[in-house]
């Protein structure tokens, strides 16, 4: 198998970036893309109002942080592979170490742990932006070159076979 | 809803089926993030049901069009909390400790709906297990378990004096 030269690393990496951002569940929430960066993906959030959890409190529905690790996830896969397929979750687990603070940012973080030619397996974590405590973690398992449309992203998708 | 191994719940009237709707209802109205989804309780066939409404913001991949994952996540974890919540005799409101969700089928851009069983209602956790599906409710395209923590009084006590 030919080695992607760089150009095409950058390539793919950075038109799933662009995917990501596109996304409009995404947008609703405000996910941003801080980085990708060897194979490390970090997306922050900033909190609001109607994303809590009790009327009373200020707590982040643990919904949010798991949209964030479902959405840095999958990016991750595209980061570790280093090329464009489209692909989907198989099943997602979280962890709520600690409950999320709504006047601080979230970060994820989430990297590839291994890589096969059908399956990508993700590790992310939740941070508080201001203080770097854990909030949770999540581990995810995603299907690669799933049947169906074909990646595309502002017209600059490749076909996978 | 229905309780596993518990026959009582399967020959409950339609009154009290009612009156758990409304409920569930109650219960999904003091969270922000539920009102925000438009989750809406429904009565079912086999019990309470939660149905998420469709609307472009819920979009995950564009292309096929198909939900979010998270969306599903928070149709799940919201679900196994109400559940939860209003099987305490306490009304006590519980902490997601985990949830582990699969996903069996793609997630079309349209109504999705969610029914809850309670794996273990215990004193102090409760396990949930929570089906999604649209259309086919004999073809679920997400399920997961959601292992929760209700409070005990020494813990409320505690965060009411800071520790």
């Amino acid at each position: 198998m030919a080695k992607p030269n760089t150009v095409q690393h950058s390539n793919a990496v950075a038109t799933a970036w662009q995917f990501t951002e596109q996304v409009p569940h995404g947008r609703e929430l405000g996910m941003q893309v801080v980085s990708v960066d060897q194979g490390q993906v970090c997306m922050r959030l900033t909190p609001q109002s109607w994303m809590f959890a009790h009327e009373d409190t200020k707590e982040i529905c643990t919904s949010v942080l798991y949209s964030l690790a479902d959405s840095a996830g999958g990016l991750a896969v595209f980061a570790g592979a280093l090329e464009l397929m489209p692909i989907a979750t198989l099943d997602l687990r979280m962890d709520y170490l600690r409950p999320a603070s709504g006047d601080q940012a979230l970060l994820a973080v989430a990297t590839c742990r291994h890589l096969t030619d059908e399956v990508a397996f993700i590790h992310c974590d939740i941070l508080n932006e201001g203080n770097r405590e854990l909030l949770a973690t999540a581990n995810a398992t995603f299907m690669r070159n799933t049947q169906g449309q074909q990646f595309h992203a502002g017209g600059r998708g490749k076909e996978s076979a | 809803m229905s309780t596993t191994g518990d026959s009582a719940q399967h020959i409950s009237g339609a009154a009290e089926s009612g009156k758990e709707c409304a409920d569930w209802q109650a219960l999904l109205e003091r969270i922000p993030y539920a009102r925000h989804l438009g989750l809406e309780v429904q009565r079912g066939d086999a019990g309470v049901l939660v149905h998420l409404p469709c609307r472009e913001a819920l979009i995950g991949n564009f292309m096929l069009p198909a939900l979010h994952g998270g969306v599903l996540g928070a149709l799940i974890e919201l679900t196994a909390r109400v559940a939860a919540q209003s099987q305490d005799a306490e009304i006590r409101c519980p902490r997601i400790l985990d949830s582990h969700i699969n996903y069996l089928r793609s997630a079309k851009a349209r109504s999705t709906f969610a029914r809850a069983d309670i794996i273990r209602q215990g004193r102090r956790t409760s396990l949930v297990q929570v089906t999604c599906w649209q259309g086919d409710e004999n073809k679920p395209i997400a399920t997961g378990q959601v292992q929760l923590l209700l409070p005990t009084m020494a813990a409320q006590q505690e965060d009411r004096h800071g520790h």
